[in-house]
């Protein structure tokens, strides 16, 4: 963790990493025996699934739960299905996941290969979803967000993780046909790339906007990059999709223009893995690999009270199993030690300031705690900005009470939804 | 499966920048220490006596209602002892012991414990213990009778009572150097202003107080004396004698920025100090009070929610909360 520096007259700044000059290539890690696929849909026990314990499936077939499921998984191996569970996250969101014993046959499916010659929009929103980057086809689909800016994103949005910024400096082919192939599809008219600032790159040439994106964080954050560099001021409560602009990781456009090319779904996620000490590993993993295998292949040692970070320093989440799989939109693992785990406190806020001075969106953060702390979400949205919030988790990292800020934050918009509605379905 | 180890498992952010209540609290101690050290070199055991008193008593008190609300034992965070000294500190050397009792009393549980502990107070815990001692017994602030017996190599007046009674003609008596450097009568930790001034500048540059409010105070200060003094200079003093005497710098950096009564955004921090600094200079020169400061400050808390309703738009808002 980073510390207060000793003389502190501003807010901290705390700076995103940057991929080293000569990068090294990733390791890759053995596709394991078995693999976890989630799926982002809740697991109905008094209904039969459509896919079964002892089913076989294909390698690229798409697994669906029901029926009249849309959203799918994605097997990356041929193999059987041993287990089908339900998944708990954050915020009591539930999803349901597959494990897949994997055979040594490696039988394709071929369902995407058939359309692989024309690419086109309905076509890869149903076979491409989850490809490494997690690319957010069905935004484009949707009838009711009509996009027409779409950011790529060749920066990472938190600390710490230089998987964006690596894939922009090694890929630069696959990305101008990833580009085109996008542009081809989506129709969107303005297409803007974010690059480091020190980045120089010539992707301009493609029609491609270049956004250079300062080191400082959160300022690689969506609704900072729509600010600064789109003059769009991020409306509170809707989503940038509602706004017509749309952000995809640079891995996605990777992915897609290496999908189109081998007629096939590509399941190679890169990801940055940091141990306890500090020290990275850049790796290639199919999606589905447990974290338990990449740790095993570096022998990376977890202790009890650990805490394993899936994502950044600021925005992810911490994972309860080492069986958590790398999913699509999986940059970055990290492990900390317990003893390097800051305590929070239900102390009150001591209004000490630091919150409001930090906050990159001028969320009044002292006052807005007493409400939500109070359960009075209704009044801190109204009253108190609650929806101008842009998640980055700086009020957290600063806050002198250690108040878990950014859980109460999101525990205030989460319960706001569920409000929402309840009031609708009355 | 193996049997699995289990990890922790929180919400984001999983850094800090690892400032607690704790370390805030020493470092405000820390930064009052010059000046306090200074007072005990100066007005002797006695005054070590007082301060000792203070932040004990004002520690125990917290133990105590702790107690009696049957609540967490929250005196580790050291903030009753940052009311504590500085309620010592506002003090004469020779402040009898039941009045340090009184004081830290009135301090702790009447300006913070009521309203719910730390962070709750509406006014500055150490400002209403020592207003409440200086409406019930003034004379204890008469730092000319308490400091009688005290034999100093400079001018043996309490500068702003001889302000007060005398005239602007007292003022020829003190030069602005002794003044800062502590030659001065007055209460243990506010008789040296340089001190005062070196703390404030460690807390500022630490970030553990708002630099807005000290400097609007100060500003505060030094402009409203200035436009008295240009108005008639045989009447009232001079920016610099408000500055270095009373409480003012005990104020400007330590009573004012109080966390809780002080408002954080940066409009209204510069009118919440700068009201301050013009209250403070009011109550001197045209109300009855000899020093003004604590008053001043209990009125700045009194506006502090008011004001802190001016803050900047958040992302995406319209012009409806200002």
């Amino acid at each position: 963790m980073i510390k207060r520096s000793f003389i502190k007259l501003t807010g901290p700044r705390l700076l995103c990493d940057q991929v080293e000059p000569d990068p090294k290539k990733p390791e890759t890690i053995p596709i394991p025996p078995r693999l976890v696929l989630l799926l982002h849909e809740p697991l109905d026990s008094t209904r039969e699934t459509l896919i079964k314990k002892g089913d076989t499936v294909k390698r690229g077939e798409r697994l669906f739960l029901y029926k009249e499921s849309t959203e799918y998984a994605v097997s990356p191996v041929s193999g059987t299905i041993t287990s089908i569970a339900s998944y708990t996250g954050d915020f009591g969101t539930i999803a349901t996941y597959f494990i897949v014993e994997r055979d040594e046959k490696d039988t394709p499916s071929n369902g995407f290969a058939e359309i692989a010659d024309t690419p086109n929009l309905k076509s890869a929103d149903s076979f491409l979803r989850s490809l490494p980057g997690a690319p957010p086809l069905s935004r484009f689909t949707d009838p009711d967000c009509k996009i027409n800016t779409l950011v790529i994103e060749g920066t990472d949005s938190d600390l710490m993780s230089t998987t964006r910024q690596y894939l922009l400096a090694t890929s630069k082919e696959e990305i101008k046909r990833g580009i085109q192939i996008l542009r081809q599809m989506t129709g969107v008219a303005k297409i803007a790339i974010t690059v480091p600032e020190n980045a120089s790159d010539d992707l301009s040439a493609e029609g491609v906007q270049v956004f250079k994106i300062s080191q400082v964080y959160p300022k690689a954050l969506p609704q900072m990059i729509m600010q600064d560099h789109l003059e769009i001021i991020p409306v509170p409560g809707a989503t940038c999709e509602d706004q017509g602009v749309t952000f995809m990781s640079i891995e996605a456009v990777i992915s897609l223009a290496k999908a189109y090319a081998q007629k096939e779904p590509v399941f190679e996620k890169v990801l940055t893995v940091i141990a306890k000490d500090g020290t990275r590993h850049r790796v290639k993993a199919v999606i589905g690999t447990p974290l338990h295998r990449i740790f095993k292949q570096f022998k990376l040692q977890t202790n009890e009270r650990d805490r394993i970070i899936v994502g950044g320093p600021m925005m992810g989440h911490a994972a309860y199993t080492l069986y958590h799989p790398v999913g699509p939109d999986t940059d970055t693992v990290q492990i900390q030690d317990r003893d390097a785990i800051p305590y929070v406190s239900d102390y009150p806020c001591i209004n000490c300031g630091k919150c409001v001075r930090v906050c990159p969106a001028n969320v009044p953060v002292n006052l807005l705690v007493r409400y939500l702390e109070a359960d009075l979400y209704e009044e801190a949205a109204d009253n108190f900005d609650l929806q101008s919030c842009i998640e980055c988790g700086l009020c957290s990292y600063v806050c002198t009470a250690r108040i878990p800020l950014f859980q109460y934050i999101q525990l205030g918009k989460h319960q706001l939804i569920e409000l929402e509605t309840e009031a609708n379905n009355a | 499966m193996h049997k699995q180890n289990k990890y922790t498992v929180s919400h984001a952010p999983f850094w800090h920048d690892g400032d607690t209540v704790t370390t805030l609290n020493q470092n405000i101690i820390l930064a009052a220490l010059p000046a306090a050290i200074f007072g005990i070199l100066k007005f002797g055991a006695p005054a070590l006596g007082v301060l000792a008193l203070a932040v004990s008593t004002a520690m125990l008190w917290e133990l105590a209602f702790n107690f009696i609300s049957k609540r967490e034992i929250t005196i580790a965070d050291y903030d009753s002892a940052a009311i504590g000294l500085l309620v010592g500190m506002m003090l004469p050397a020779t402040a009898p012991w039941w009045i340090v009792l009184i004081g830290t009393l009135i301090a702790v549980v009447m300006g913070k414990m009521i309203y719910g502990g730390i962070g709750g107070n509406p006014f500055n815990p150490a400002v209403v213990g020592i207003s409440v001692l200086l409406v019930s017994w003034n004379a204890i602030f008469d730092f000319d009778a308490a400091l009688l017996n005290y034999e100093f190599g400079f001018t043996a007046l309490a500068p702003l009572g001889a302000l007060k009674h005398q005239g602007v003609a007292a003022m020829d008596l003190f030069q602005i150097k002794e003044l800062a450097m502590g030659n001065q009568v007055g209460s243990i930790g506010t008789v040296f202003g340089a001190g005062i001034i070196l703390g404030g500048i460690y807390l500022i540059l630490r970030g553990y107080i708002r630099w807005e409010i000290s400097l609007s105070y100060v500003a505060g200060i030094l402009i409203t004396a200035f436009l008295f003094r240009l108005v008639n200079p045989d009447l009232y003093a001079s920016p610099l004698f408000h500055l270095f005497t009373g409480y003012t710098l005990l104020g400007a950096f330590f009573l004012a920025p109080e966390n809780s009564s002080s408002p954080v955004n940066l409009t209204a921090m510069i009118i919440y100090g700068a009201m301050g600094g013009v209250m403070t200079i009011l109550i001197r020169n045209v109300g009855s009070y000899a020093d003004g400061t604590v008053f001043a400050i209990l009125l700045i808390n009194l506006i502090n929610p008011l004001i802190d309703r001016i803050r900047p738009q958040a992302l995406g808002k319209g012009v409806n909360n200002a």
